[in-house]
């Protein structure tokens, strides 16, 4: 209870902090545009739960590296990865591409294990570096090989599918399978042998290698299962929204589920209600930029904040 | 070109100088690529209030300064004081400095967009690739403090042992780093640039965390992984102006390969500080 006590507190204190600052530079209509611009309205709540599927995607990725305690910061890449493979696949049909997208994340994930265990590079790195490389291979695809025949935009034509929308709204059945992504990966990691092998090596390593646990191997598979959601986050995002593929189609996601998963205590199934805070934030700023010109950039500046109060809360409780 | 090249990694190079002090001390400071792009915002506009040429460009180089000592202060807060994880810290470190720098530069857009007083870089170039290695070498191994720093990431308890800060010393060690990647944001911006533009670190902080790995911790080390993946850059932009075209972003690409590879090149032959983020 305290956790989710703790996690509320966080929220509500970065969300304040924004208020502040706006109103400091002048926006004292900072709070209600953020409000009204991600709850507000039907339409703005739509907004808010299709951001939050990649969010919630990317977040599951997070937690399963950071439970596993392998520091996996490249689900931007991952995503991106996921994307790419899904556009490629999706004229094989709509299963195929979502497939697709799920095994080119763990595949761009898994240079990272690769790199680490056969040459001992430390993922956190790796996994950063390759997000880079994969924001320009996005970059010259959609300049180059996959841009559109009109080659009037740096975009790809839409993708050969998509994925059904529910009932008459803009939401997709992606939804659906994010939150099966989280009850999966609940399941994953307290239900199976595989799961407590995972938390064992995040615990800690040394007792769970005496206990008989092959550590690199199972390094390599939390990497891969981490890699698969955040590439899933990718293809849906995709197939569900854009449609087409650009230059900053990853938009930061892979980042933010950094937080997403804080935010959550590396939980889960609290990942859900964390991925739709943060998707409020995300589509908050989003109108605070289109309505009062404020940059959308303190979605970024509120997840670092949540990070950090949540430091704090963690480190009082040490000293309890 | 080895000129330019020498020129062009100045920012890279300071950062990698303090990065390694930082480490030596026992500290991973992921948010060195926050820190280093919140100096940039920063000295643009310490730049900008000071005006003219000289004024400009030490007040670019104290407001670079600055900028990264706040950003030292919010990461020694969390690591050294509440010894919170260092990769959380310095992740929440990045995020942060990215949410301000976008928020103020929207706001401030005015002041960011007029034009700046143009740092001459041969000063820095001179300062970066001579003066601060030798007296890094001389500080950290021929002094007593440079032992103490080098003991508290090897084995901190030791220091603690014989009466010694450990705190006391990263946070020192903290504030040396603040000071080189301020001027590497300063450098970055009024040299290399002509402003301030959002996220236009693009990675610097996390090639110079690899570079620091690759020379194993060590002066000569570091050296010469800066030396090496400036000649790839500069490698890059040469074939880059002899090749017009779609291949301009798979080129963008090389820079991080190339660190991806120099990272590859130390394959279990590494000895870490023993204390490093802990």
């Amino acid at each position: 209870m305290k956790r989710i006590a703790y996690g509320i507190a966080a929220a509500a204190i970065s969300i304040a902090l924004l208020a502040a600052i706006g109103a400091l530079f002048g926006h004292r209509d900072l709070f209600p545009i953020l409000i009204g611009g991600s709850v507000g309205s039907p339409f703005a709540l739509e907004g808010t739960l299709l951001k939050s599927v990649p969010l919630l995607l990317t977040g599951l990725a997070v937690v399963i590296a950071f439970r596993a305690g392998v520091w996996n910061i490249g689900g931007e890449g991952q995503f991106i990865a996921g994307s790419l493979a899904a556009f490629l696949a999706a004229r094989y049909g709509i299963a195929a591409a979502l497939i697709a997208s799920i095994l080119a994340g763990a595949l761009w994930a898994s240079i990272a294990s690769l790199l680490r265990i056969w040459r001992n590079a430390p993922e956190v790195l790796t996994t950063i570096l390759l997000n880079f490389v994969a924001i320009h291979l996005l970059g010259y695809c959609v300049n180059g090989p996959l841009q559109e025949p009109s080659r009037m935009y740096p975009q790809t034509d839409a993708a050969a599918v998509a994925l059904p929308l529910l009932g008459t709204s803009d939401l997709h059945a992606g939804i659906v399978l994010a939150l099966v992504a989280a009850f999966a990966s609940w399941w994953l990691m307290y239900r199976t042998k595989e799961g407590l092998r995972l938390r064992a090596i995040g615990y800690n390593p040394n007792a769970a290698r005496t206990a008989g646990v092959n550590v690199n191997a199972q390094i390599a598979r939390a990497l891969a299962f981490s890699g698969a959601a955040a590439g899933l986050a990718g293809g849906i995002e995709l197939l569900g929204v854009t449609h087409r593929l650009f230059e900053r189609f990853a938009a930061g996601y892979g980042y933010s589920g950094i937080a997403v998963a804080l935010l959550a205590q590396l939980h889960p199934l609290a990942t859900i209600a964390s991925a739709v805070f943060f998707g409020a934030l995300v589509t908050g700023a989003g109108e605070l930029q289109r309505a009062a010109n404020i940059s959308s950039a303190v979605a970024t500046f509120g997840q670092a904040i949540v990070i950090l109060v949540l430091i704090m809360f963690g480190s009082m409780r040490a000293r309890d | 070109m080895i000129e330019l090249a020498l020129i062009a990694s100045v920012p890279l190079l300071l950062a990698v100088e303090g990065e390694l002090v930082a480490e030596r001390a026992g500290m991973i400071n992921l948010g060195i690529e926050g820190m280093m792009l919140f100096a940039s915002m920063t000295a643009v506009y310490a730049a900008q209030l000071t005006g003219g040429i000289a004024g400009g460009i030490a007040g670019s180089i104290a407001g670079g300064i600055a900028g990264a000592a706040l950003i030292a202060l919010v990461f020694g807060a969390f690591a050294i004081h509440l010894r919170a994880d260092q990769i959380v810290t310095g992740t929440a470190i990045n995020l942060l400095a990215l949410g301000i720098t976008g928020f103020v530069y929207r706001e401030l857009n005015e002041t960011f967009t007029r034009a700046v007083p143009h740092i001459e870089s041969n000063a820095i170039a001179i300062f970066a690739w001579i003066a601060v290695p030798i007296v890094l070498a001389w500080a950290l191994w021929s002094t007593p403090f440079g032992l103490r720093l080098r003991a508290c990431g090897e084995n901190p308890e030791a220091v603690r042992a014989a009466n010694f800060s450990v705190e006391g010393h990263r946070w020192a060690a903290l504030a040396i780093e603040a000071v080189l990647v301020g001027i590497a944001g300063a450098d970055l911006a009024l040299a290399l640039s002509s402003g301030f533009a959002e996220n236009m670190t693009n990675g610097r902080g996390y090639i110079a965390l690899s570079i620091v790995i690759f020379g194993r911790w060590k002066v000569k080390g570091v050296l010469l992984g800066t030396a090496l993946f400036g000649a790839a850059a500069a490698l890059q932009f040469a074939m880059q102006a002899a090749n017009h075209g779609i291949q301009f972003h798979l080129f963008l690409a090389i820079p991080y390969v190339v660190t991806l590879v120099i990272l590859c090149g130390i394959a279990g032959r590494v000895r870490a500080p023993e204390g490093l983020g802990k």
